[in-house]
């Protein structure tokens, strides 16, 4: 069952890939990377986009744990914004 | 190291110049670089010269399409697989449909000898492994092994799935052993050019932007550094993979890595083969020709022929030259008018050997213009031809040099601002009206100068363009600037070489089904290959139509060839500048230029071609001139050593030919060298190094410093502009014979340039300039008019006039043409509607233009409404019973049907209808010639016009100069030529039934004229009378209106409201862009020389056409 979130997570970045991030105060630590994928910004539907529309966003959905549990976790990167958010858990 | 790139060469897809992808290739860091463009090798020389300037290795392949939509790459190992590769596209051409080429496993495998195959995931094996379908996979990897050398090719764009599909195409590899390398499938440079792929993508397929339709999601399809690569392959397959698959992708780099000389053979010249010792029998040859041409025993002439056969022989290019001969002999021998044109008029060979017509010695053309050791490469002849039979020209040289070493040559149509912006406007899902009105907005300018121009322009700062609502659109468009977007046939090109130019040049075919290379002009020279300039010439055309129309109505027969080149008559014709429709000198600048020069030869005829150019203008060589030409001042030579070069021009540096002279006698360096230098001229750099050399020479051989510094001033003003000599000769002979023509063959010449419209004002100028000379316009006749324009003799020894052609009515088809010439003559409208069968709206246009007037005129005149009304009735009845209504059976065309009411079954009666006005008439002769026969359509305005107080044409040379007029009539003519201050200036014509009025509107005036000049077509205009010459004006404009709109305030208010109309404020004048400095110093607008915005008016570039042997175009 995925629930949704949207919430901003740290993460930690190791040789181009996540290996860990701390969402809502607990650290996960990532065992595996199950996909990885990039998508472009729909540029032509932003009204007055400031500058090129260049940015990409970077989604890696991982194994991850907080202890012994595992579960699956999907990170999103903005590159414009530099920031990751935690967009969807399997538990 | 990247052996999977598109370049901008792939249609609507690739991104990038393969000269940027070489040299980012080698700012990474890579050591070879593959293009694989798709579905052709049209980048495949560039790439190969860019690569080799960047230093790196060159891989050349291409991304092939099958039928179900899979792609392949293969790539060329050697020169058998150069061959392969260049016989695979060329048959994959033909295999499909024009410009949808298809490849088969089995052609590849037909054409497999140094051919590597790369099945990547658009290759049937990737797609089966997306479907995991891994049985099919290898089953179809094996049928690959089976036809050529099979490679599997692992791209990772990080699309959503990527990652897992490039692991199980790996272990596909892996588990089949076969090799397997990484690839990106590159499109642009860097990530930034993402969207410009995405537009392409959603353009290529006619469909509105949406991820749905994209190819590239993610945006990595761009050029990555290896380590960037590693990373790439690391995410999918771990670090030790990674590192095999680098290995293995270098190794095959390595191995397909192409030597230009040795695998391309761009080293060598191949031509058609000519026999043995060409040589000789050049020689032998060109001493026919002296005898031929009288030339036999004059030392002069001998000594030239001396001098130019041993460059000829020390560059092995006896070939070229008899190949060239035997062209033109050819082309000639079909009654084809050809005539050679730019600097190969300039060879005595070329003359000899009967290419040429004129005589380089009498007219003092020098050879190293064309021909010298200094020059690389082939020579350029180009050749015209009548543009009716240019095809005609095309079709006798491949049968002569066989479809198999002959082909077009062709060239890439590139985006400009129009263009891009109607495919982003579909692509972001405007209303094509709309984006069709917005294109329409923008002048003929590049798609980068759209921001600009939305800025600069008055025209389109009152457009509500560029209010932001539209920002995304024209930014977008402005990315896609100079990218290929069609390919076409060259208009002039043709190779002409032996049985193995098809293993060296891929062939497609042309639209008009002609044999196309991929190479453009510059690649085909770059591959050694002859190519033969046969271009269309209109004027050419016009003139045999005239002769043969004298011909036809006199039986005189008339070689233009042999007319003396001194007739008196219409040299005094020339002078009067009433040269319209004559070629090279209609244009409103030139018959100024020529009233102000007066030419009383060839010669002056040469000189004024010439120095109407931007150099002679920029470097203000024409006013020198003009005044040591009228005596009012002292030719001015800058040494005397310069006098005889400089005697012919006063002074002055007009030609290319004096540029080499005058370097060659201050310097003692020998023309070939010279001609070196001259061409170094065009380049800051070259000046730099060219005037350093030239300093010291001049200096060493005692000239002074003044004299030195003065010279070369002007010659870097003349810089690249100047103008061959040889090329303005060989242009001021036709420009001879159409005036000759025009002056003794007055209704003949208009004919032939009414059929061929050769100049570049619309029909109904040259219409009215024939009513000023005399000749009858004689109206559409069903009975009478011919498929073109005809001369026809008003009556027994009176006045010769001219007969509108059939062809000029709208919508006419050839057949219909062809059926209603072929039944005549025609009793009466039924027994025409029986018998020619023309579609119902080519009916009523010939009825309403008036083209059985003369068959119901006298007693029984029937007005054309009438007709038309049984035009609507025929055709119902023809609708009802068919079209095959047997005789008989029906009243239809029984004695005279049109007289017998009851042969319709709607009678039309008599005399109900009003007769058309002349207003009316003329209106519809608008609309169905596009030229008003009857009368001027000016006409129709007298009334507000005398009330205004319009100035004439006619009157103009009476009027004062610096006093204020209005002026009124047709826009025939508008263009922004390159001008000595850089402004953009609009210069424009009209036509007022008197003659020409020339206008000039400067940029302080644009602000609130330029918006009226560009979208009307008539014009009042309110300037200040200036006088050029002995008899031309112009008129500088200060204000401008439309003249419907005038007319329609007069029929509203009178005079009144036409005088406040007039007297509304305008707009405070700003800058039209900024000046564009050459490195010549010679300032442009940027808008300068370029189609306006609005509809058309017909328009031809200003200045001479001819690229290379006429020097750079202005733009």
């Amino acid at each position: 069952m995925a629930h949704v979130f949207g919430d901003r997570v740290d993460v930690r970045v190791s040789d181009g890939r996540p290996v860990r991030f701390v969402w809502r105060g607990r650290l996960y630590r990532v065992r595996r990377v199950l996909e990885h994928w990039v998508t472009t910004r729909d540029w032509w539907r932003e009204r007055h986009p400031d500058g090129e529309a260049t940015g990409e966003r970077e989604f890696w959905r991982v194994e991850a744990t907080p202890d012994r549990e595992i579960g699956v976790y999907e990170l999103r990167y903005d590159a414009v914004s530099d920031s990751w958010l935690l967009s969807r858990v399997w538990d | 190291m990247h052996l999977h790139v598109a370049s901008a060469y792939s249609l609507r897809y690739g991104v990038a110049p393969p000269a940027a992808l070489a040299a980012r290739a080698a700012d990474l860091g890579l050591e070879t670089l593959a293009l694989t463009d798709r579905d052709g090798l049209y980048g495949a020389v560039r790439h190969v010269r860019a690569c080799g300037a960047a230093g790196i290795g060159a891989v050349v392949g291409a991304d092939l399409g099958f039928a179900g939509g899979e792609r392949v790459v293969v790539l060329a190992e050697g020169r058998a697989g150069w061959r392969s590769l260049c016989r695979l596209v060329t048959a994959a051409h033909a295999a499909g449909e024009r410009g949808h080429p298809v490849t088969t496993r089995e052609l590849v495998g037909a054409h497999s000898e140094g051919l590597v195959v790369l099945l990547g995931s658009a290759s049937d094996v990737g797609r089966a492994i997306a479907a995991r379908r891994p049985d099919l996979a290898s089953r179809l990897l094996g049928a690959w092994r089976a036809t050529a050398e099979t490679v599997i090719e692992i791209v990772d764009h990080h699309d959503v799935g990527d990652g897992h599909r490039a692991a199980r195409m790996l272990a596909l590899a892996r588990s089949s052993g076969v090799p397997a390398v990484l690839a990106n499938a590159v499109r642009y440079l860097e990530p930034a050019d993402h969207p410009v792929a995405q537009v392409l993508d959603v353009t290529r397929r006619l469909v509105p932007l949406d991820r749905r339709h994209l190819d590239d999601r993610t945006g990595h399809a761009y050029l990555k550094s290896v380590p960037q690569m590693r990373r790439v392959a690391e995410l999918f397959c771990g670090p030790d993979d990674a590192a095999e698959l680098l290995a293995e992708t270098r190794r095959l780099s390595e191995r397909c890595v192409l030597d230009p000389g040795r695998d391309l053979q761009m080293d060598a010249v191949h031509l058609p083969d000519t026999g043995a010792d060409p040589h000789a029998r050049l020689a032998a040859r060109c001493g026919e020709g002296m005898l031929r041409r009288g030339l036999a025993g004059s030392r002069r002439a001998e000594a030239r022929l001396a001098d130019e056969l041993g460059v000829i022989a020390r560059k092995g290019l006896a070939s070229y030259f008899l190949t060239v001969a035997d062209a033109a002999a050819l082309i000639r021998s079909r009654g084809i008018r050809c005539a050679i044109r730019g600097s190969g008029a300039g060879s005595l060979v070329n003359h000899l050997l009967g290419i040429g017509d004129l005589d380089p010695l009498r007219h003092d053309l020098v050879m190293e213009r064309f021909l010298a050791d200094s020059r690389e490469g082939l020579p350029d002849i180009d050749l015209d031809v009548e543009s009716a039979r240019r095809l005609e020209a095309y079709e006798a040289l491949f049968g002569r040099y066989g479809a198999g070493g002959t082909a077009c040559v062709s060239m890439m149509e590139t985006y400009r601002a129009r263009s891009a912006i109607r495919d982003v406007g579909n692509a972001v899902g405007l209303p094509p009206q709309e984006i069709d009105a917005i294109a329409k907005a923008f002048p003929h300018i590049r798609a980068s100068q759209i921001g600009a121009a939305l800025h600069d322009l008055p025209e389109l700062r009152q457009s509500n363009l560029s209010q932001g609502r539209l920002d995304v659109l024209f930014r977008i468009a402005e990315r896609l600037d100079g990218l290929p977007r069609h390919i076409a046939m060259h208009p002039c090109g043709v190779l002409l070489s032996n049985a193995t130019l098809r293993d060296r040049v891929p062939v497609e075919q042309s639209a008009l089904g002609f044999p196309m290379s991929q190479f453009d002009k510059d690649d085909v020279e770059e591959m050694g290959l002859l190519k033969l300039d046969v271009i269309g010439v209109r004027m050419q055309s016009a003139m045999a139509h005239a002769v043969a129309e004298v011909a036809r109505t006199t039986g005189e027969e008339i070689d233009l060839e042999a007319v003396p080149r001194d007739d008196p008559d219409t040299y005094t014709l020339i002078r009067t500048s009433r040269t319209l429709g004559c070629f090279q000198i209609e244009s409103p600048g030139q018959r100024e230029l020529i009233g102000r020069l007066q030419p009383w030869d060839l010669d002056d005829l040469v000189i004024d071609i010439s120095l109407f150019r931007p150099g002679p203008v920029n470097s203000d060589m024409v006013s020198p001139f003009l005044d040591a030409r009228a005596g009012v001042r002292e030719p001015d030579y800058p040494h005397p050593d310069l006098e005889p070069v400089l005697r012919e021009s006063l002074g002055v540096v007009v030609f290319h030919e004096q540029v080499l002279r005058v370097l060659d006698v201050m310097t003692g360096c020998g023309l070939s060298l010279a001609e070196a230098a001259r061409r170094s001229l065009n380049h800051e750099r070259g000046q730099a190094v060219v005037g350093a050399w030239f300093r010291e020479k001049a200096l060493a051989r005692g000239y002074d410093e003044a004299t030195v510094e003065r010279v070369w001033r002007t010659l870097t003003a003349f810089g690249a502009f100047g103008f061959c000599k040889a090329h303005a000769a060989s242009f001021a002979l036709p420009t001879y014979q159409s005036a000759w023509l025009k002056r003794h063959h007055t209704a003949a010449f208009y004919a032939g340039v009414l059929t061929h419209d050769p100049g570049m004002y619309p029909k109904r100028v040259i219409l009215d300039d024939a009513r000023h000379f005399g000749v009858p316009i004689l109206p559409l006749d069903v009975n009478r008019s011919a498929p073109d324009w005809h001369a026809e003799p008003v009556s027994d020894g009176g006045a010769t006039g001219i007969r509108v052609a059939l062809n000029e009515v709208r919508g006419i088809s050839d057949a219909e043409v062809g059926a209603i010439v072929g039944a005549r003559p025609y009793a009466s409208l039924t027994d025409f509607w029986r018998r020619a069968r023309v579609s119902r709206p080519t009916a009523e246009r010939l009825v309403l233009a008036g083209a059985f007037d003369a068959l119901y005129a006298g007693d029984e005149q029937v007005p054309r409404r009438d007709l038309l009304c049984r035009v609507g009735a025929l055709d119902r009845v023809t609708a009802r019973r068919g079209p095959a209504v047997p005789e008989g059976q029906l009243a239809l065309g029984h004695e005279d049907g049109d007289g017998d009411p009851s042969a319709f079954a709607e009678p039309v009666p008599l005399g109900e209808l009003p007769p058309m006005t002349p207003a009316e008439i003329v209106e519809a002769e608008l609309d169905v010639l596009g030229m008003d026969v009857s009368r001027h359509v000016l006409g129709f305005y007298d009334g507000l016009l005398d009330g205004l107080g319009i100035v004439r044409a006619a009157a103009l040379p009476g009027r004062p100069a610096g006093s204020d007029v209005l002026v009124a009539g047709v826009k025939v003519a508008t263009q922004t030529p390159a001008v000595r201050s850089g402004q953009r200036v609009i210069f424009a014509t009209l036509d007022d039934s008197t003659g020409p009025v020339d206008l000039a509107f400067f940029e302080s005036v644009q602000e609130h004229c330029a918006a009226t000049v560009f979208g009307s077509w008539l014009l009042v205009v309110r300037g200040r009378v200036r006088h050029a010459g002995a008899r031309a004006v112009s008129i500088t404009a200060t204000a401008c209106w439309d003249l419907n709109t005038l007319y329609g305030e007069w029929r509203h208010g009178g005079m009144d409201a036409v005088r406040t109309a007039m007297a509304r404020r305008w707009p405070r004048p700003r800058p039209v862009g900024r000046r564009v400095v050459q490195p010549t110093g010679f300032a442009m607008s940027p808008y300068s020389d370029i189609g306006h915005a609005g509809p058309a008016v017909k328009r031809a570039p200003l200045w001479h056409a001819g690229g290379g042997s006429s020097g750079p175009s202005p733009n």
